[in-house]
This record gives structure tokens, C-alpha cells and sequence, in this order.
């Protein structure tokens, strides 16, 4: 088990990745506009154009409904702490995360659920029926997510071992996770990106542009959020995205421990926002019956992946 | 051994005096709530004594041609005896506010005196050290929550919970007294130590037949259907005490069964795994369902059986597969996890127990808004649902953590255990996504939104007892969440205890793993509250208020808000071969609908079955007996004469 603090130097060349990644987000997300833009003919927002939407709603004066409660105003910031301390756990390009201790991915996932906990009683807070049917969604769908998550976990800890994300997705253990059980490993990252598109709330489980529909999940839960608070819901969404990109792409990279990592770790990350920019473009939002199938055949497969590891020795 | 008797002793007669002064019922309930209160810290202080001392302490009383009464608490009894206490004392200060404005002076003088008898009960269940003692005390146990059970006996719903508790309790009784009768047919033995030499072929048969007695008591499923009657019929603080401590008798049963026969092999772990799995998930499931806010709750007792069950169950595996760290953190996670339920649960039930007392319905659909009018209770509550989802900061996720991480040590091997492991950890995760579903219904139906009645809207805060007790419970939740190293040691020695080498090393750094926990639950705040601050310094002027947006309609009311059914819903439909919702309602025709309704009724598959599998066939059979039944005193002792003639000439005979 991994003591909690690394090396000074390292620990400095760890907050610098996190913080550069954290800044950086906006902008990444702009890809996934960029692409679409591109695919419709269009020149689409300028490329710094999250950074100047943050800053107006930090401006902006909120309005509060009168029917909420505290709790409406808590919820965007335990959801921002939460994904924060998330963040702190993540290896980026090979590099050891700020924190790690073994058994930290459960913390990890719990503080996302905690997030998912706060925003839908914001969102019951309201008493709006649209943001109440918004919240029941995002209730079913977290819940089985979070199987397939789980499975996930169990099949990395069966490889690696450790219990945290710094053991699982570290430089010196990529040769494990693709090694004999490279097959399984494939489906594993499929069934992440689809997770990934379900708690990120994309296209084809959710739209994540349009703030006024009734099939929506995700948007529908924060309509009555308006100023600092739904700039931190947006920055939050944005540093989620970048969790779980962060997540597969060291899965799909191989480091050297040599300046090159930041370089692969970047464009396999651009990459992923150039495909979850595709699959928005040339895909439709699934009906809302079918999501649920969606996110079962992302637990299927991470659950015979799990399978596949299971062998006898050799 | 003296400091406990004298709790007990005090307790007791916190019971008994109130007989002599039920004519002034507020000097009654003072004088209750001090001895009980005196009572409890004794009994605190000698079961935290109990922890320092190396020895178990025993008692025992020959009661010459009758039977050995035998005490003897060693350290899994001190664990079981920490909450115990603590809530029993916090509960009866609770009542002093709840039973306010009710019934007869003699009424409540009773209720104390079996609100006594039952505390007694429980502290002696956990220190019998026979089967007679053991015996006693868990009849006079399940007796005197029954007469709790019935406070409210004149209306009909009560007296039936009441009866369905008293057949669970007997039938449950049965099967315990069941196995320690073939315990003692091939020992010969009343001593429980004399439980380690039974032979080995039969051990399974016996921890079985405990198993499901002792899982009638603690609420496995199917045995589990009285306690979504019994919970409701009973008064909050009684309820409180039922689902946070009594039910961990069955636990403490379990244990205890399990410790003495040493059952060798999967068979013990991989049967407390499965049933545990399945309790879990189909209790938060049932829960989800529920429509009334105590029913709800006693499900949700259900399913945290269910996640102390797989905990233990992960020990069991660990000692069967000699895996030390998954063992030792699988049996510290599941005692921690009593510990913390009793304290969020009985919080929660409180809670509800003061929203129906300002509201006057525990009705979910009925109730709304509550968060403004009872604060202290509303976020109390809160707390109590973050802790019974096991969320990070809170005490529920230590245990939580501490059961997966049982499982991860676990996941490495290929053969049949290891399908159990991944059981235990998938069913984990999906109670624990389900438990955040079903209580953000709570949270955001009932104290969140708009008022759905005219009770929700005149509601009141609750009394300044039953505050404090609420207020003290959530402490000790946030506060066990937030510096967990303070309770590791009331259940890391007992879950070394529970090894069959009674190791004392071990190779899990269990302090190293609980400091990072309280290191990652400090930070969290920290953001939590940074993020507050720096929102403060960046927010320009007053926040303006408007109502919610209705989306362009302009005249809503509180009934369009999202029912606690239609949230369920689909949730529901997704479990559907596991959960059977029964509809009814009138379709909507035209565009000036004529009044229209709409019920939903979630059945719990385990009642039916129990109804058309046991209780029918069984009532058909008496009814073809019936005959036998004739009223007349001198037939009855025609039949005693002939049954004894007959025994004799067997005797004889043989």
C-alpha cells in the first residue's frame, strides 16, 4: 500500500499537471463544439468562449426561487468539492497523483455519488415536475452506472491490485492491464466510455446543449440554477468530463517516464473529445427506454471482461 | 461485573417507579428518563471498561435443581452492548416530548416498565453464557417489544402488527431453541463452550436452523415481513431502539453461533453472503415502493441487514479461505456497520417520528416543504440519509469502505469463493446507488419542495428533547465519519477476537488505512468550504427571489410537484420481476376531466409467498382438525390422560 504523500518535487510536478489539466478544461471541451460545428458546416464558438461564459455567470446576480432551501445553494459546491477531490486521485501521463492510498477508488465514486446525492435534492428542491422527473431519471441511471463501475474496479483490482487509481492507472503497470488479458482490457474501455457518456450526460444518453426538454436527464435537474451556482454546475460537468477522459486515457497510453508522456497523454485525451464530437454528430439521442439497455450492455461487457480474467493458472 | 449489574439494577428501576406516580406524569418522565439516563452512562462506562481488560468477566448464579444462570461478557458482547446504551438512553430522552400530549398516566408507567424490561433484555442476550440464560433472556426480549409494539392497542392495524411480531418472534424462537436442542442431544451440555465439540458433520445443520432464527429476529429476507408492520404501529423512540439495536440481536445471534462452532469450510460464509446479498438489494427495492415514511424506513433496516450480513459474511470467506486482511476487515467492517446503523437509523426514526407528531400523518405523498418549518429536524435528517447511503463524510461510508475493501483483498483467487466476493461487492454498489435513490425520494418529498397538505403546511418545529437527542445522533454520525480512528478500536480487537487463531497481529494496516480516510474526509470539508468562501467573495449584491420556473405555466401549485410514486417509478419498472406494483386508476377523457385517481401498491413477493406457501395450506390443515377442538375441559383431559398412558407404554415397551 502506497503511502499518502510522494517525493517533494514529484508532489509539485503532480499539482502542476492537475492544476494546467483543471484550467485547460474549458478549453477541451471546446473540441467536442469545434467537431460538431465542423460536421454541421459551421465555424462553431470561439475557442475561448467557456472561458468568458464562466466568467459572466461568476458576474451574474442568481435568483432563487422561493421554494428553495439551503440546500439548493450547497449542492453545486459539495459536487465541485467532491469532483476536486476526485481529481486529486487521478494519475495524469504517468505521473503519480497527488493523493493515493489503497482502497481510494471507492472514496473516489462515493464522492461522485455524493455529488449525484446533492444535485438531485437541488433539483426536488425546486418543486418543479420537470426537474423532479429529471432527478428520478438521473437516480435510475446512476444507480446501475455504478454497477458497471464497480465491475470495473474489480477487474483492475483482480490485475493490478492496490485498490487505487494510482496502482491501476500508474506508468509502471499499463504492461499488466494489456498483457495476457489485453482482450478484456478492450472491453473494458469500451464499457467505460460508455459510462463515461452516461454520467457525463452526452449524446446519445442525454443532450447536454439544448436546457428545455422533456426526455432530458442531466439539464433538466438544474434549470432553476442560475449565476455563480450554475457556473460552478458548468465547471463542474467540464472537470467530470476530463475524470473520466483522464480515466481511459491512461488506460490506452503507454509511458516512458520521459517529457514524450505529456505529448501522448494530451492527444490521446484530445482524442477522446474528437470522438465523444463525432458520436454527437452523426448520432441521435437514444429514446429514454433504451438508455437503460445502454448502460446494461456497458455492465455486460465490463462484466465478461471480468470473466475472461478469470482463469485457471497456467 | 458490579458497575453493570448496578445498570442494569437502575435501569430496571427506572421501570418499576413509575407505577407510583402516575398521576403527575411530567415528574414520572423526569424521574424515568434519570435513572434510565444514570442507567445507560453506567452501563456505557463498565462496557468501555470492558475493552481495557484482558479477560472476559463472567457471573454465575446455580439456582440448585433448576438451572445455571451464566454471564459472561467477553468482547463481541461489549460491542453489542455499546449501542445498546447508547441509544436506549438516548431514546428515552427523546420520549419525553414524544409521548407529550398522550394517553393515561398508567399507560405510560407501562410502557417504561416493558421500555425497561426490553433494555434489560437486550443487555442480557448479549451476556448469556448458556442456553437456559441465553434462552430467558431472548423470550423476555421479544415479549416486552411486543407489549411496546402494542402501545397504541386499541386501533386494529396496531394489534395486528403486534400479533404478526409475536408469530416471527416464537416461530424464530423455534428455530434457535431447535438447533440448541440438537446441540445439546449429541453434547449433553447446556454450557456454550461445550458448542466447539459438537461433531462436525452436524455443525452446518445447526449454525443453519440459528441462522434463520436469529435472521427472523434481524430481518433477512423473506423472514423480514413483520417489521414493515410492526415498525410503523410502534411509537418512534420504540422504533428507533427495535431497528437500531434490538434487530442486531439477531446479528449478535449470528455471531455468536458462529464463534462457538467454529464451522469449518464455505458453506457458513458463502449461505450469510447470499442471503445477505439478497436482503440487501430486494429491502432497498421494497423501500423504495413505500408510501408511508416508517414503512419506508423499516425496509431500509432491512437492506443494512442485508450490507452487515455481507461483511460478516466476507470475514467468514476470509477465515474459510485463510485470507487474514479480508477477514479481519470484513468482520470489523460489518460490527462497525451495527454501530453506525443503530446510530443513523434510530436518528432517521426519530426524525420521522417528529414529522408525524407536527404533521399528524406519515403519509409521504402528503407531506412536503418541511425544511423551513422544522429545521433542526430537516437537516438532521439530511445527515441521517447521507450516513445510511454510506456517503464520504459521514460514518456510514467508513463501514462501507471497510466491506469493499474486504472484498478487493478477496478478488485475487479463481475458484468458487471468488464468485461470492464479486456477489458481495456488486450487490454493495447497487444497494448503495438504490439507497441514494430511495432517499433523495425521502429527503426531496417530504422536507424538500412545496407543502402537498394542509398538516405539512401548519407544521411546528419538534420538541426541545427530541431535538437534542436528534442533534446528538447527527454529531456522532458526522463526527465518527470525520475521525473514524475514534471508534476503530471498539471493533478492531473484537474483529481479531472473532479469528479462529485469535491472532494478535495482523498484517492490514488498518490505523494507516483509517487515517487516510479521515485525511480524504478532513479535505473534502476543507473544498467544501473553501469553494463557500471563495462564492461569497466572488458574488456581487443581494440575490434576487422569483418563483420556480414553471416553463412558460404560469399558475402551479404544489400538487404538480414530482409524487414520491412517480419518482419510484421507473425505478420500480426497471426491478419489475422482483417488485409487483399494483395499479389503480381512472383514465383522463376529454379536455374537462371529471376527478380522476390514482393508487399504487407495492406487494412484497416475500408476504405473498409466505401467504400462499406456509400460512394457507397450514390454515387449510388446522381446519380439517378442528374436530378435535370441542370446548369440553373433561375431553381435553382425556387427551392429556391417554397421551401420558401412551408415553409411559412407549417407555415401557422400549
Amino acid at each position: 500500500m502506497r503511502v499518502v504523500v510522494v517525493g517533494g518535487i514529484e508532489m509539485m510536478e503532480s499539482i502542476l499537471l492537475l492544476v494546467v489539466g483543471v484550467i485547460a478544461t474549458p478549453l477541451l471541451v471546446m473540441i467536442i463544439a469545434k467537431v460538431k460545428a465542423w460536421f454541421s458546416g459551421r465555424k462553431g464558438p470561439a475557442w475561448l468562449q467557456n472561458y468568458s461564459t464562466l466568467i459572466k455567470l461568476l458576474k451574474k446576480q442568481p435568483v432563487y426561487s422561493q421554494s428553495v432551501t439551503f440546500i439548493f445553494r450547497l449542492s453545486p459546491v459539495i459536487t465541485m468539492a467532491g469532483l476536486l477531490a476526485a481529481l486529486c486521485f487521478l494519475p495524469i501521463a504517468g505521473r503519480p497523483p497527488i493523493l493515493a492510498f489503497g482502497g481510494d477508488v471507492i472514496l473516489i465514486f462515493y464522492l461522485l455519488a455524493l455529488g449525484r446525492f446533492f444535485m438531485i435534492c437541488a433539483a426536488m428542491d425546486t418543486a418543479s415536475p420537470f426537474e423532479g422527473m429529471g432527478a428520478a431519471r438521473e437516480a435510475l441511471f446512476g444507480t446501475l452506472a455504478e454497477a458497471t463501475v464497480f465491475v470495473v474496479l474489480i477487474f483492475f483490482e483482480r490485475l493490478q491490485g492496490g485498490g487505487s487509481l494510482a496502482s491501476y492507472l500508474g506508468m509502471q503497470t499499463n504492461a499488466g492491464v494489456w498483457g495476457s488479458d489485453g482482450a478484456a482490457t478492450i472491453m473494458v474501455v469500451v464499457a467505460l466510455f460508455m459510462v463515461l457518456l452516461v454520467e457525463n450526460a452526452r449524446v446519445p444518453v442525454d443532450d447536454p446543449t439544448t436546457h428545455l426538454e422533456l426526455t432530458m436527464i442531466h439539464e433538466v435537474m438544474v434549470l432553476d440554477h442560475s449565476g455563480p451556482e450554475f457556473a460552478l454546475i458548468e465547471a463542474g460537468s467540464w472537470l467530470k468530463l476530463f475524470f473520466f477522459s483522464g480515466f481511459i486515457t491512461n488506460l490506452l497510453c503507454l509511458y516512458h517516464n520521459t517529457p514524450l508522456d505529456f505529448l501522448i497523454f494530451t492527444l490521446v485525451l484530445i482524442s477522446i473529445y474528437i470522438l465523444i464530437g463525432i458520436i454527437e454528430s452523426i448520432t441521435a439521442r437514444y429514446k429514454l427506454e433504451l438508455v437503460p439497455k445502454f448502460i446494461l450492455t456497458s455492465f455486460a461487457l465490463a462484466f465478461f471482461a471480468l470473466i475472461f480474467s478469470v482463469r485457471a493458472p497456467l | 461485573m458490579d458497575t453493570f449489574f448496578s445498570a442494569l439494577l437502575c435501569i430496571f428501576a427506572g421501570g418499576v417507579v413509575p407505577f407510583s406516580l402516575t398521576g403527575n406524569v411530567k415528574v414520572m418522565k423526569f424521574l424515568v428518563i434519570f435513572l434510565m439516563g444514570c442507567g445507560c452512562v453506567l452501563g456505557l462506562y463498565s462496557t468501555l471498561n470492558r475493552f481495557f481488560l484482558p479477560e472476559a468477566v463472567t457471573a454465575v448464579w446455580p439456582l440448585p435443581h433448576i438451572l445455571v444462570l451464566a454471564l459472561k461478557v467477553d468482547l463481541l458482547s461489549a460491542c453489542f452492548l455499546l449501542p445498546i446504551f447508547i441509544i436506549s438512553g438516548l431514546a428515552v430522552l427523546y420520549s419525553y416530548h414524544y409521548l407529550d400530549h398522550k394517553q393515561s398516566g398508567r399507560r405510560i408507567a407501562t410502557h417504561y416498565f416493558f421500555y425497561a424490561l426490553l433494555v434489560v433484555a437486550m443487555a442480557l442476550v448479549a451476556c448469556a453464557d448458556n442456553i437456559p440464560t441465553f434462552a430467558l433472556a431472548w423470550e423476555l426480549m421479544s415479549l416486552a417489544s411486543f407489549f411496546l409494539v402494542i402501545f397504541d392497542f386499541e386501533k386494529s392495524t396496531v394489534r395486528k402488527a403486534g400479533y404478526l411480531y409475536f408469530i416471527f418472534a416464537q416461530a424464530g424462537a423455534m428455530f434457535i431453541f431447535g438447533s440448541f436442542a440438537v446441540v445439546y442431544s449429541s453434547t449433553g451440555s447446556l454450557d456454550f463452550i461445550s458448542f466447539a465439540s459438537v461433531p462436525v458433520t452436524i455443525k452446518a445443520l445447526i449454525f443453519t436452523l440459528a441462522f434463520i432464527g436469529f435472521g427472523s429476529k434481524a430481518g433477512i429476507v423473506p423472514l423480514h415481513v413483520w417489521l414493515p408492520y410492526a415498525h410503523p404501529a410502534a411509537p418512534s423512540h420504540v422504533s428507533a431502539v427495535m431497528s437500531g439495536v434490538m434487530i442486531k440481536m439477531g446479528i449478535y445471534g449470528i455471531l455468536r453461533m458462529y464463534m462457538l462452532l467454529q464451522p469449518p469450510g464455505y458453506y457458513c460464509a458463502e449461505l450469510v453472503i447470499t442471503v445477505g446479498a439478497i436482503t440487501g438489494v430486494l429491502g432497498v427495492v421494497y423501500a423504495l415502493g413505500q408510501h408511508n415514511l416508517k414503512q419506508l424506513l423499516a425496509y431500509h433496516s432491512v437492506e443494512n441487514i442485508g450490507i452487515i450480513l455481507l461483511g460478516l459474511g466476507l470475514g467468514m470467506l476470509g477465515v474459510a479461505i485463510d485470507n487474514q486482511p479480508m477477514a479481519i476487515l470484513g468482520f470489523a467492517g460489518g460490527l462497525l456497520h451495527v454501530l453506525n446503523h443503530a446510530l443513523f437509523k434510530s436518528l432517521l426514526f426519530m426524525g420521522a417520528g417528529a414529522v408525524q407528531q407536527s404533521t399528524g400523518t406519515l403519509a409521504i405523498e402528503q407531506l412536503g416543504g418541511l425544511m423551513k418549518r422544522m429545521r433542526i429536524c430537516g437537516v438532521t435528517f439530511l445527515i441521517g440519509s447521507l450516513a445510511i447511503c454510506g456517503l464520504p463524510p459521514f460514518n456510514g461510508f467508513i463501514s462501507e469502505f471497510l466491506i469493499y475493501r474486504s472484498g478487493f483483498y478477496g478478488v485475487t483467487g479463481t475458484s468458487e469463493p471468488f464468485l461470492f466476493v464479486v456477489l458481495a461487492i456488486l450487490s454493495l454498489a447497487i444497494i448503495g446507488g438504490l439507497a441514494i435513490a430511495c432517499f433523495t425520494k425521502v429527503l426531496g418529498v417530504v422536507f424538500l419542495g412545496e407543502p402537498r397538505s394542509a398538516g405539512a403546511a401548519k407544521a411546528l418545529p419538534a420538541g426541545a428533547s427530541m431535538q437534542t437527542v436528534m442533534i446528538i445522533l447527527a454529531l456522532i454520525c458526522t463526527f465518527t465519519g470525520l475521525v473514524p480512528q475514534l471508534v476503530m478500536p471498539l471493533v478492531l480487537p473484537v474483529a481479531l477476537f472473532l479469528l479462529p487463531h485469535q491472532a494478535l497481529s495482523y498484517d492490514v494496516p488498518m490505523n494507516v488505512m483509517v487515517n487516510h480516510l479521515s485525511f480524504a474526509a478532513l479535505g473534502f470539508s476543507l473544498f467544501v468550504g473553501l469553494i463557500i468562501v471563495l462564492r461569497k467573495i466572488l458574488t456581487r449584491g443581494e440575490a434576487s427571489s422569483s418563483t420556480t420556473w414553471g416553463c412558460g405555466f404560469s399558475q402551479p401549485s404544489s400538487r404538480m410537484q414530482y409524487s414520491g410514486s412517480s419518482f419510484a417509478a421507473s425505478l420500480l419498472a426497471f426491478y419489475k420481476p422482483f417488485v409487483q406494483v399494483h395499479e389503480k386508476k381512472t383514465t383522463i377523457h376529454g379536455f374537462f376531466p371529471k376527478t380522476a385517481h390514482y393508487y399504487s401498491q407495492v406487494h412484497d413477493g416475500s408476504e405473498v409467498g409466505l401467504q400462499w406457501g406456509l400460512v394457507r395450506p397450514l390454515l387449510s390443515l388446522t381446519a380439517k382438525l378442528r374436530w378435535l377442538q370441542h370446548g369440553h375441559t373433561q375431553i381435553y383431559i382425556g387427551y392429556l390422560f391417554f397421551t401420558v398412558c401412551g408415553l409411559l407404554l412407549w417407555v415401557v415397551l422400549r
